[in-house]
This record gives C-alpha cells, sequence and structure tokens, in this order.
C-alpha cells in the first residue's frame, strides 16, 4: 500500500515538474490582429503613428492609408495617398506624411481637410538608374528636425552578384533638408532598410550579402564609410563628406574581380583556408578615414537573416525593457532586442531574441499610444518564416515580467548581466551555468560569410549581487570588435526554477571599458561541471541544449554508411543549431527551398555537404535570396542533416525518418 | 479539334519568363512578309463601283462626317460612297479567294464613318470610327460583327458579335494599323458537310490585341454569300462610309500540314548531356512503346532522362519549312530525313530545312539533365503555306505561370512606376547597350474613366506617351520583387525621347536640350484637383511652372495648360517632335500621320516647325501661358 502511495505521489510530481516548464516568449508577448476591410492589401513599407493616435500605414503597391481607433475592435482604414513608388518608409512631421518613393522624398498634405492627400510635394528627387534593387528608405527625422534617408544599390548586368552604385548616392544615406538641399551623409550602405533615431543619433541596420558577413546595426555619422565599397565611386563630388575614394580602396582591398579564359566574369566564392580580413582591419588600413563598424552585430541566421526596422521602446511600454531598441527581420518574421552603451566615445551593445512567429516578414515597427507595438509586414519577392504574403500585426504586452537577460555591459574584466527578476543564487554562482564564445564575420566580396575565428572563453569568477538581479562575470582572452556570445542556459530564476526565455546574448565589444576589476577573493569560482561525478540538471529544461552531451560524436564518412537516416528530432537542434531553420522547412518553401524539394534533386548525401559548405544558388533560379556558405557546419553534422535531407525523397517510401506535420 | 495559335501554347514552354525575376516575356509572332495587293490600279479586285478609286493621299475633316479630301495618284484604296448608297454592289472584293490567311493592312476611317473587311467575303471585321467610344460593342472598332436572323424576335435579331477588348482605335483621319490571322471552316472530304467553324485566331488593333481565338458559327450580318466555303474573297465593305487603306498584305495558309505517323517512343534513364551521348550501347530503354504524341512527360523520372522519338514525318508540300523546338532544361536533336536539323545546345532551337515531298524518317530526342528545371517538349513546324502549328503536345504550360495584375482606371488613376520606352535609346548610348531600351525613372501614369490616359516623367517635364484603351499591367512591379516598371495596354502614341519641355534657346535654330543640366530644373510634385486629376508643378530657368493636363471631352485627346510665373525670356516649349509634321488647313498640325496637334492658346506667338537631328519638332515661344491639345 505504502508503495503504491508513493507512486502515485511520483506520479503526480512529474505531471506538477512537466506543468513548471519554463514560460516562452507568447506567454508575455501576443501578437494581435488588426483587422482591415477584405481585400486590403499591406504590404507593409512604413508606418508611423500620428499624434493623435492614428496609424499612417504606406504600402509598397504605392497607397498610404490612416488608419483610425488602430488598436480597437474595429479601426477604420482611410485612403489617404495612391499610385506612389515602392514606399518603404513614412513619416509625419507638422501636419504633413512624408514618405521615401523610388526616386524622391515626397510630402504629402490634406489641405482640404477630407482625409486624402492632395498637394504631393517633391522635397528631393535623386537620380536612379532603373534597377530593381534601387530601393529608397526613410525619412528618419533628425533632431534638427532635417531627414534622413538612404538608397540600395543596384546590382551589376553580368556581375550580377556585385552591388554597384550606377547614379550618384545610390548606397548612402543621405540628409535633406525641408526646402530641398541635400547633404550626402554617409556611405558603404549595401541594402539599408531598418534606420532608426537613437540617443538622437541615426542608426541603420544592413542586410548579409557582399561585404556584408552579416546584418548589424550601425551608428551612422556624418562622413563615415560602413563597408560597401559601391557608393565610394561618389566620393569625389565636392559635397561628399567621406574621404575614402574607390582607387584608394581597391589599391589595398582585393574585390574579386576575375574572369576566366572565355572572359567571364567569375563570381567570388569563399576561400576555406584564408586568414579572413575583418572590417575592423580597415581603420588600420585607411588611417585617417572614419571607418565605422557595427555598434551591434546581429548573427545571421539567429537573430535575423535580413534586418529591417529599428525602434526604441518608449517609457511605459513593455515593462523592464522601456528604453531599449527593438528589430524586425524580414527573412525569420521576427523581432530581437537590442541594448547599447557608450564607450570611449563608441556605442556598443548586445542583442537577445525577443519574439517569433509574425504571419509573414517583419519590415516595419511603430509604437502605438497604448504601448502596443505595431507590426507592419510584407515578404514578396523574398520569403520567410511567416508564410503570409503580407500583414499588419499588434504585439502586446500582458504586463507580467519575463525572466530575461535585461542587458549586458562591457566591463574591464568580462560582463555584467542584468536580469529581469532575482536569479536562484545557487545556479548563477555556478561557473558551468555560464558559457561565453567570441567570433566575427569576414569582410569580402562573397556573399555573406560563415562566422570565423571562433574561440571558447575562459570564465574565472561570478559575482552576483545581493538583489540577484545582476551577475558580473569575469572573462578572460576578450577581443576588442568581435561578437561575445553569452550562453546562460544554466541560470535560473528564483521563481519557479525558471530558466531565462531566451538564455543567449551577442554582445559586440568594440570597446573594453578602463575601470576597476573584480578582485579573485570577492568571485565565486565554483563549477559544477568539474565535479567529480556530474549531476543531472535538477530542473529540465524546455529549451534543446543542442550540445553534444553524453551522445557519442559521429566520426567523418559514418552518416553516409548508415543503414538508417537520422529522424527530425535527432537532427533539429542541428538545423537550429547550424542555422539552417533560418531559411528552411522540411515541406515548405521559405527563404529557400523546403528540404522536401532539395531531397527531390537525388543528390548524394555528401553532395548535399558540399552544397553546404559552397552553395550554387543558380541552381535554384526561383528563390531571391542566395545562400551564404556555412563551412563551419562541422563535417558529421552535415552529413547527417544530409542523410535526413535525403529520407524526405518521395521515393524513400514510407521509411521517411518522420517530419513534423504542418 | 481546333489548334490554338503558336503564341498561346508556347507562352509558357519557351520562354523561362520569370527565371531572373525581372523581364516579363510575351511571345510577340515577329512580323512576316507576305503577298502584298497592289494599289496601282483596281485591277486585284472584282469588277468595282465608282465609290471605289485609287488616289495618291487621303485627309479626313474631324468636323464633317464621312468626307474625305484626296489627292491624284497610286497606293491608296479609298471609297467615297455618294450619299444613300447601300447595298452589297458598293462593296468590293478581291480577285484572291481565300482559306487559312494572315491578313494585315493600313485604314482611316472618314468622321463618323463605317466599313468593314470580311473574311471570304462572310466574316465581319468592322471597321468604325470609335474615337469618342469608352467601352467598344460588336458595332465598334475591332469587334467581330454581330450575326443576323430574321427569324427572330425583334431585339434579338443580331446575335453571337464579339467585342473587341479594349478600345484602341485611333482618331479619324489618322492612319491605323490592323492584323488579322483568320483560319477558315474546314469541311467533310465530299464537301457537304462543315466539320469545324471558322475562327479569328487573332486581331491586333493599332499593336493591341482585341480579339484572340473567337470561333465563328456562320457568317455575319450582311455578307457577301449566306453559306460558307472553304475559300473566298476578301470584302471591303464600301456602302456604310468613307474609308481608305494601303499597304494590305497577306501570306495565305493552303497547303497541308505535315503529319508524323508511325510514332514510337524510348525512354533511357541516365545524364546525357552531349550528342556523342545519344547513342545507347545496347542499353535497354526504361519504357517504350508507340504512341500519338509528342510528349514529355512520356517520362516519369523527373530529371536525368533521355526521350528518343522515332517515325514518319508525311510531307505534302516540297519547300523550306521553319522547325522550333523547346527542350527545357536539356538538350534536343531533331533529324529528319537523315541530316540533323536542330542539333543540341541551349533550350531552344529554331532551323529551316528545305523538305521534299514524301514520307520521311523523323527523329527527335529530348535529355533532360538540369535539376531545377521543369521537364517539357514542345516542336512546332512552318512551312511553304503552312502555319506555324504545334505538332507536338505542348498544351498546359509549365504550371508556373503568373498571374498578371491589371490596374484599371475606373475614376482617375495615378501610379509611379519605370516606365520603358521600346525603341528609344538615349542619345550616345553606345552600340551594344542599345538593345536595352530608355527607361524613364521618375514616371508618372495618370488613367482616366474616359479610358484616355498618358504617361509624364517629373523628372523633365517631359509627356512621354498618351494612349486609348485599357490603362496599365503592373506585373512586372509587382510580381516577386518586380522591377519597378509597369506598361500601357492600350493604343499608346509615344513621344520619343523625353526632354525638358521648356527650354532657355539664344536663337529658335539652337539646339534644345537633351537634359536639365543648365536649367536648374527642380521638380516640385503635384496637386490633385477635386476629382483627382493631377497638375505638375517645377521650377526652371527660375520660373515656377504648373503643368496641367486634362482629358478633352468624349476622350478624344489631351489639353495641356501651362502656366509660367516669373517667366525668363528666350523660353520655348517643344511641344511634339516626330519624323514628319505637316500643318493642316485647320490651324493643325498633322504628326506622323498618328496624332493631331492643336494649338488653343499661344498668347499670338508664332509657332515653327525646325528639323533637328533628321526629326521634325514643332516649337513655340512661351511667355506666360500656353495650351495646347493631342488628339488622337
Amino acid at each position: 500500500m505504502k508503495k503504491l502511495l508513493i507512486l502515485l505521489f511520483t506520479l503526480a510530481m512529474g505531471t506538477a515538474t512537466m506543468a513548471q516548464e519554463s514560460p516562452k516568449e507568447e506567454d508575455f508577448f501576443k501578437i494581435l490582429k488588426v483587422t482591415a476591410p477584405e481585400g486590403t492589401l499591406l504590404e507593409v513599407g512604413g508606418l508611423t503613428v500620428l499624434p493623435n493616435g492614428n496609424l499612417g500605414v504606406a504600402t509598397r503597391r504605392g497607397d498610404i492609408w490612416i488608419v483610425e481607433n488602430p488598436t480597437s475592435r474595429s479601426p477604420f482604414f482611410r485612403k489617404f495617398a495612391s499610385g506612389l513608388h515602392e514606399i518603404l518608409g513614412l513619416t509625419y512631421k507638422d501636419g504633413a506624411l512624408y514618405c521615401a518613393q523610388r526616386g524622391e522624398l515626397t510630402k504629402m498634405i490634406d489641405t482640404n481637410s477630407d482625409g486624402k492627400a492632395d498637394v504631393f510635394e517633391t522635397v528631393y528627387a535623386w537620380p536612379l538608374s532603373g534597377h530593381y534593387h534601387e530601393y529608397s528608405y526613410g525619412p528618419k527625422i533628425a533632431p534638427d528636425g532635417q531627414f534622413f534617408v538612404t538608397g540600395n544599390v543596384a546590382f551589376g548586368d553580368e556581375e550580377w552578384w556585385r552591388g554597384e552604385s550606377r547614379v550618384p548616392w545610390r548606397g548612402w544615406t543621405m540628409k535633406i533638408s525641408e526646402n530641398g538641399t541635400m547633404q550626402p551623409w554617409a556611405t558603404g550602405m549595401r541594402s539599408p532598410c531598418g534606420l532608426g533615431i537613437f540617443d538622437g543619433e541615426l542608426f541603420y541596420a544592413d542586410n548579409q550579402g557582399e561585404w556584408m558577413g552579416s546584418g548589424g546595426i550601425v551608428h551612422v555619422k556624418k562622413g563615415v564609410f560602413v563597408g560597401h565599397p559601391a557608393g565610394l565611386r561618389w566620393t569625389g563630388l565636392t559635397s561628399s563628406p567621406v574621404k575614402l575614394t574607390a582607387e584608394q580602396f581597391d589599391a589595398k582591398i582585393d574585390e574579386r574581380r576575375r574572369r576566366d579564359e572565355n572572359g567571364r566574369a567569375i563570381k567570388p566564392e569563399n576561400v576555406v583556408n584564408e586568414t579572413p580580413t575583418l572590417l575592423y582591419s580597415l581603420k588600420d588600413k585607411f588611417p585617417g578615414v572614419d571607418i565605422q563598424t557595427p555598434a551591434v552585430w546581429l548573427p545571421h541566421g539567429i537573430l535575423g537573416i535580413s534586418n529591417s526596422e529599428l525602434v526604441e521602446i518608449p517609457q511605459g511600454a513593455f515593462g523592464p525593457f522601456a528604453g531599449q531598441l527593438l528589430i524586425g527581420d524580414q527573412g525569420m518574421s521576427k523581432i530581437s532586442r537590442v541594448f547599447m552603451e557608450k564607450i570611449n566615445g563608441e556605442y556598443q551593445g548586445g542583442a537577445i531574441e525577443f519574439r517569433n512567429g509574425f504571419k509573414s516578414g517583419v519590415l516595419r515597427l511603430a509604437f502605438a499610444q497604448d504601448g502596443s507595438l505595431f507590426v507592419g509586414e510584407t515578404n514578396r519577392g523574398w520569403g520567410s518564416a511567416g508564410d503570409a504574403n503580407e500583414g499588419l500585426q499588434r504585439l502586446a504586452w500582458n504586463g507580467a515580467t519575463p525572466f530575461e537577460m535585461r542587458a549586458v555591459k562591457a566591463m574591464p574584466d568580462g560582463f555584467e548581466v542584468e536580469f529581469t527578476k532575482p536569479v536562484d543564487r545557487k545556479s548563477a554562482e555556478d561557473l558551468a551555468s555560464y558559457r561565453v564564445e567570441s567570433f566575427l564575420y569576414k569582410y569580402h566580396a562573397v556573399y555573406g560569410s560563415p562566422p570565423v575565428n571562433k574561440e571558447a572563453l575562459p570564465i574565472k569568477g561570478v559575482k552576483v549581487s545581493a538583489d540577484g538581479l545582476k551577475a558580473r562575470l569575469i572573462v578572460g582572452d576578450l577581443r576588442k570588435y568581435y561578437i561575445h556570445q553569452l550562453t546562460l542556459e544554466g541560470v535560473r530564476g528564483v521563481e519557479g526554477s525558471y530558466s531565462l526565455v531566451h538564455p543567449i546574448a551577442y554582445y559586440t565589444l568594440n570597446n573594453i571599458p578602463e575601470g576597476e576589476k573584480l578582485t579573485m577573493t570577492d568571485v565565486s569560482t565554483r563549477n559544477s561541471d568539474t565535479a567529480p561525478t556530474a549531476a543531472t540538471p535538477v530542473v529540465a529544461s524546455k529549451k534543446e541544449t543542442g550540445k553534444t552531451g553524453g551522445k557519442p560524436k559521429l566520426v567523418e564518412g559514418q552518416a553516409v554508411t548508415m543503414a538508417k537516416a537520422p529522424t527530425y528530432d535527432e537532427v533539429k537542434g542541428l538545423l537550429t543549431r547550424h542555422t539552417c531553420s533560418a531559411c528552411h522547412q522540411a515541406n515548405k518553401r521559405q527563404v529557400g527551398p523546403a528540404f522536401s524539394d532539395v531531397a527531390k534533386r537525388k543528390y548524394t548525401n555528401e553532395q548535399i555537404v558540399k552544397l553546404i559548405y559552397n552553395p550554387q544558388p543558380h541552381n535554384w533560379p526561383d528563390y531571391a535570396t542566395e545562400m551564404p556558405p556555412m563551412p563551419q557546419v562541422p563535417k558529421p553534422d552535415a552529413l547527417k542533416i544530409a542523410a535526413w535531407i535525403n529520407s524526405l525523397a518521395p521515393t524513400a517510401g514510407s521509411s521517411s525518418a518522420g517530419v513534423p506535420k504542418p | 479539334m481546333a489548334n490554338p495559335p503558336f503564341s498561346a501554347l508556347f507562352c509558357g514552354l519557351l520562354s523561362v519568363g520569370w527565371v531572373a525575376g525581372i523581364g516579363l516575356v510575351l511571345a510577340q509572332p515577329a512580323p512576316t512578309p507576305g503577298t502584298s495587293i497592289p494599289l496601282n490600279d483596281l485591277s486585284s479586285f472584282a469588277a468595282a463601283t465608282p465609290n471605289w478609286r485609287i488616289v495618291g493621299a487621303v485627309r479626313a475633316d474631324l468636323n464633317k462626317a464621312n468626307t474625305f479630301v484626296t489627292d491624284k495618284g497610286t497606293g491608296i484604296l479609298a471609297n467615297l460612297p455618294a450619299d444613300a448608297s447601300f447595298g452589297q454592289k458598293y462593296n468590293l472584293l478581291t480577285n484572291l479567294k481565300h482559306g487559312d490567311i494572315d491578313l494585315e493592312l493600313d485604314y482611316m476611317m472618314a468622321t463618323k464613318s463605317n466599313s468593314g473587311v470580311y473574311l471570304q467575303g462572310r466574316y465581319e471585321l468592322q471597321l468604325f470610327d470609335s474615337w469618342d467610344v469608352r467601352r467598344p460593342t460588336t458595332v465598334d472598332n475591332g469587334s467581330i460583327y454581330e450575326r443576323w436572323d430574321e427569324k427572330r424576335p425583334d431585339g434579338q435579331k443580331g446575335y453571337e458579335g464579339h467585342p473587341a477588348r479594349q478600345n484602341a482605335s485611333r482618331a479619324p483621319g489618322l492612319w491605323q494599323h490592323l492584323k488579322i490571322s483568320f483560319q477558315a471552316p474546314r469541311f467533310s472530304a465530299n464537301g457537304t458537310q462543315k466539320t469545324e467553324n471558322a475562327r479569328i485566331i487573332r486581331v491586333e488593333l493599332n499593336g493591341v490585341l482585341v480579339q484572340d481565338d473567337v470561333e465563328l458559327t456562320g457568317p455575319t450580318r450582311s455578307a457577301a454569300f449566306e453559306d460558307e466555303k472553304p475559300v473566298g474573297p476578301v470584302m471591303f465593305q464600301g456602302d456604310h462610309g468613307a474609308v481608305a487603306f494601303r499597304n494590305i498584305h497577306y501570306i495565305a495558309y493552303d497547303k497541308p500540314r505535315p503529319e508524323l505517323v508511325n510514332l514510337t517512343y524510348a525512354v533511357y534513364k541516365g545524364k546525357y548531356e552531349k550528342e556523342s551521348d545519344y547513342s545507347f550501347g545496347g542499353k535497354a530503354p526504361e519504357a517504350e512503346g508507340a504512341t500519338k504524341v509528342l510528349t514529355a512527360s512520356m517520362s516519369r523520372i523527373p530529371n536525368e532522362f533521355l526521350i528518343r522519338y522515332t517515325g514518319t514525318l508525311r510531307v505534302a508540300e516540297p519547300g523550306e519549312y521553319l522547325f522550333n523546338l523547346g527542350v527545357p532544361g536539356g538538350g534536343g536533336l531533331l533529324k529528319i530525313n537523315n541530316q540533323n536539323v536542330i542539333t543540341p545546345g541551349g533550350w531552344n532551337g529554331r532551323s529551316k530545312v528545305t523538305l521534299p515531298k514524301g514520307d520521311l524518317p523523323f527523329e527527335l530526342f529530348y535529355s533532360k539533365f538540369v535539376d531545377w528545371a521543369q521537364p517539357a517538349l514542345g516542336l512546332t513546324i512552318a512551312g511553304p503555306g503552312v502555319r506555324e502549328f504545334a505538332i507536338s503536345e505542348g498544351v498546359g504550360g509549365t504550371g508556373e505561370e503568373v498571374a498578371p495584375i491589371m490596374v484599371d482606371a475606373l475614376t482617375n488613376t495615378l501610379l509611379r512606376s519605370f516606365m520603358d520606352l521600346p525603341g528609344v535609346t538615349m542619345p550616345g548610348t553606345p552600340a551594344d547597350q542599345q538593345r536595352r531600351s530608355l527607361r524613364v525613372t521618375h514616371a508618372i501614369s495618370v488613367g482616366s474613366p474616359e479610358q484616355v490616359h498618358y504617361t509624364y516623367d517629373l523628372d523633365k517635364g517631359a509627356l512621354v506617351q498618351v494612349w486609348r484603351g485599357s490603362f496599365l499591367d503592373a506585373t512586372p512591379m509587382w510580381h516577386e520583387r518586380g522591377d519597378g516598371s509597369s506598361r500601357p495596354r492600350g493604343m499608346v502614341q509615344r513621344m520619343g525621347l523625353p526632354v525638358l519641355f521648356l527650354t532657355k534657346l539664344t536663337s529658335p535654330q539652337a539646339n534644345w536640350l537633351i537634359d536639365t543640366t543648365g536649367s536648374g530644373y527642380r521638380p516640385k510634385g503635384y496637386v490633385l484637383d477635386e476629382s483627382d486629376r493631377p497638375t505638375f508643378r517645377y521650377q526652371s530657368y527660375g520660373a515656377s511652372v504648373d503643368d496641367k493636363i486634362r482629358v478633352l471631352d468624349q476622350g478624344k485627346g489631351v489639353q495641356r495648360e501651362i502656366t509660367i510665373t516669373n517667366s525668363a525670356n528666350d523660353l520655348y516649349a517643344r511641344l511634339i517632335s516626330g519624323s514628319n509634321i505637316t500643318p493642316l488647313e485647320n490651324g493643325m498640325y498633322l504628326v506622323d500621320e498618328r496624332a493631331y496637334v492643336r494649338l488653343d492658346d499661344v498668347a499670338g506667338a508664332k509657332p515653327t516647325i525646325r528639323e533637328s537631328n533628321g526629326q521634325q519638332e514643332l516649337i513655340v515661344p512661351v511667355k506666360g501661358k500656353l495650351v495646347y491639345s493631342i488628339l488622337f
């Protein structure tokens, strides 16, 4: 009888443990609908909230809507303007709306108060060559009331992979005054889709591509060069504040313009065994030139693949995160959170996942007056994790504080992590709860970059503050300009022994601050991993750690001879860790083809591994976004993924390794 | 079974369309030379009544119905009917008797006039002064006229007409262009039984598709004959109104098509990239057998396969044949009479070969090895007296066709986009880049419910083009990433290279400026009126300019009113350019026989026609105000 009771009790405990699974992002931030009249196509290119709380929505099809009562159950849509050219930004100022069209900054006024614009004034028009990729973004309003606008590069005819600035100010940021004077402001932009004002300064986010190893947020000071060389073509013009010329650049950086024996241009491919050039090294190569590296890198495939709008969280909104930034991502249909600090006069900071699961590509963000966030979406031409083609949604906080890293700050000897809620001391004072690695991306003419120079850093001690809201880490081998990945899988909250909602932060360490270092006597150096018997974690984390734990490692070549393909559950962690899932799904086209479509090509496992390391985008002409080379995926992992992909082929029959049904 | 025309079949198969996500490729059959009907005299026609004349020039009077002024000469066939001369005898029949035919001609309508082209004297393609029409009915220009049955009740006697898809007409007195592809009815061997109805395969009016594969169950109203026959004359209607024709060409398709008989197929698995691989060294096919159709779906393997067809091509008419082979994702080899006609290389092959009459050995290989391409196989044949037709299955496309995105102007509608100007290149463009036509980057198109629209270049203050009919096709801009451009769907009158509308000239002979350098040109946008019609604004030479363009009453064209404040001296406006600008008696100007320019208010200034780079341009000095119209 007693035995039976114990058994029952144990079962009940088990259930209780299940119920105590750590909360997830959707438990705090809800995605809500903004209903629109049927047939309203909201391929959102611009969002702005007017002083009266109405929402302005601009679309890629050239319409502008004013939405009244936008946070109510029945928003009212009024068409304010139409017929504009691929609007990719919308702002309100002094009774007028302003938008960037492909070829100009336009001011729109409703002079007769009938709800429709009747004056469309060209504030400033810039030249275009007529290439499809010459999109223009903005405006954002500077503290002095002037307008910032950015412009994409075009691509070559023969060198279709190479960004070109065919006419002045493509690949540039422009600053435009109300009366139509234009100051070229900075260059080096490739696809500067995300603009934002923070701290009175202009920041912008670019997209991965040639010369852009990964997305990132860059402080755009006057006269800076941020990396893409196309715009340097115009630095000789008298109005240019950028000092670097295209010739000077060419003399020191290999642009990989090569031709084969038939005179055809060769597309640059990733060189695996090389000492890569890194963006920050341009500071030494071009002394006297203002080279601006990202304040915050947004690792590709993790915090996005095509970063979009940058907004500051207003006071009173989103609880502990007010004053920080949010950045959207089109391809991954997600939003990440960014915090910055100023060290040695330069901005730097970190980024953490925030909310996934939007229905289309997240392009534009704007805070409503009630503190919720409007999310304007489109994926036409690019694809996204959310498979709707367009959308307008709203993200609302339910008032409960999630257990998160609120911010990470650089310290002279490591980092200080600030939490939103007190941590459980036992876990937080255990060095095994933390992992710190650093890496960076290449600066080269190739599309994208694998993460390079990756190192695991020693954690020497941790000091948890008395209130349990801060943990200061002593970390060795810090590298300036590198991305420092802080993984806090083991840290638990006091409440519920929960794991962090998002346990990984990516901090860009452009400068290491001066100041007081911790003494070893002040810190905990306990490391449960070095204890003779490693105890299994008390509370099961919901997250797949994906780390090689007790399972034996696959050796090279083993996968090809495997009798049975791995199951989805066996590769799921790998697909996430190596960022495959950022662009591919099992059975559905996303940014890239479905894995099952890859399987139909009947590549051998070895061929798939080769394609992971050196993708051939021309084999997939229906897909707009190139896949970057991913030589960082270890071969055993790649082979395992390949074997799983091939198990999805229709001819593989019923032995298919199990794919989650949509 | 009816055979839809080549272009419809192969739109999907022979063009890969959106592969680059940029260009929408429309299959446009190239103009083909044909036989012309000489118009030196009336000897090509059956006995004609005196209303039919051969003349050298013809002009219409816009204010007088049914009236032409003609000059002596040859080359133009004019119908100048006397009042109330109704009746079959006033119609004109060609000596030519035709079955299947492509017919192409220019014609001009007098004001309020009515005529028609009857294929085989029986099936009427209506010609009409539809200048002021918005939505064509069966009586309008480019429509297939109704059939008529007296036995039916009143109001239902007319039936089965087929209106033009849109009004692609020009004004009376302007030359219009008509292209008709017609397929005659088919009859049983003894000729007693009709086995297949006649069809209008395609009609292009002024370059716009207005009829596409329309079946004709019998002769239309006022046909010359009530029966149906394999052949008949072309009839030009002469009893309804003044009309003129010139440049009449035709291609008759009166010979039997080659046929494929004794066809067998074999499918081989594997990757055969070169012609030399096409021997299988005893390798057994995956599948083989007899078949009646050429199709890629014989292979159930999606990639890396080869289909080999063998059979006999039965050629009834000797002569030169054109073969067009589509083999996406691989290569194809076509052998006829044991000689190579098309050899592997590229996904499309086109070749001409002279074939004798008789049963000729036929062999076709389709090797598919590019993994991302959809397998498909298309083969068309054209020959002496044989209209290009698909001998392969070919229908159905690839399943990747794009749903078009059309923009209509039900109210006044604006749309900014890039606008390509076919045939126009920027002066000084290197020869190797001239295939790319000029792209207007700051264009705005303005559509009206009157169905008259225009495109304006905001970068130059220039009117780029005007058109009548449907508004815009935005598929190139809004499908996937798009290329940022849209296209007019109607009958377009282009204004050539866009240049600054206003320029300071030191003398009336000085060259016109191509770009805005030196003018201080600055666009200032536009203001909408209560009906959403824009007035464009810009600054140039220190002056502020308002450029107001409005559609004329009844959609007869556009009127442009320029208002200049703080006007500089020596400012000229270039109203229009063309190969030939002719002043008319009524103070208007005729531009290339395709449009009229009317000066409504030039404040007493004297307009000049001058030569410039082999073109003519109409310029006028301008101070404060200028109003003129373009009628088309």
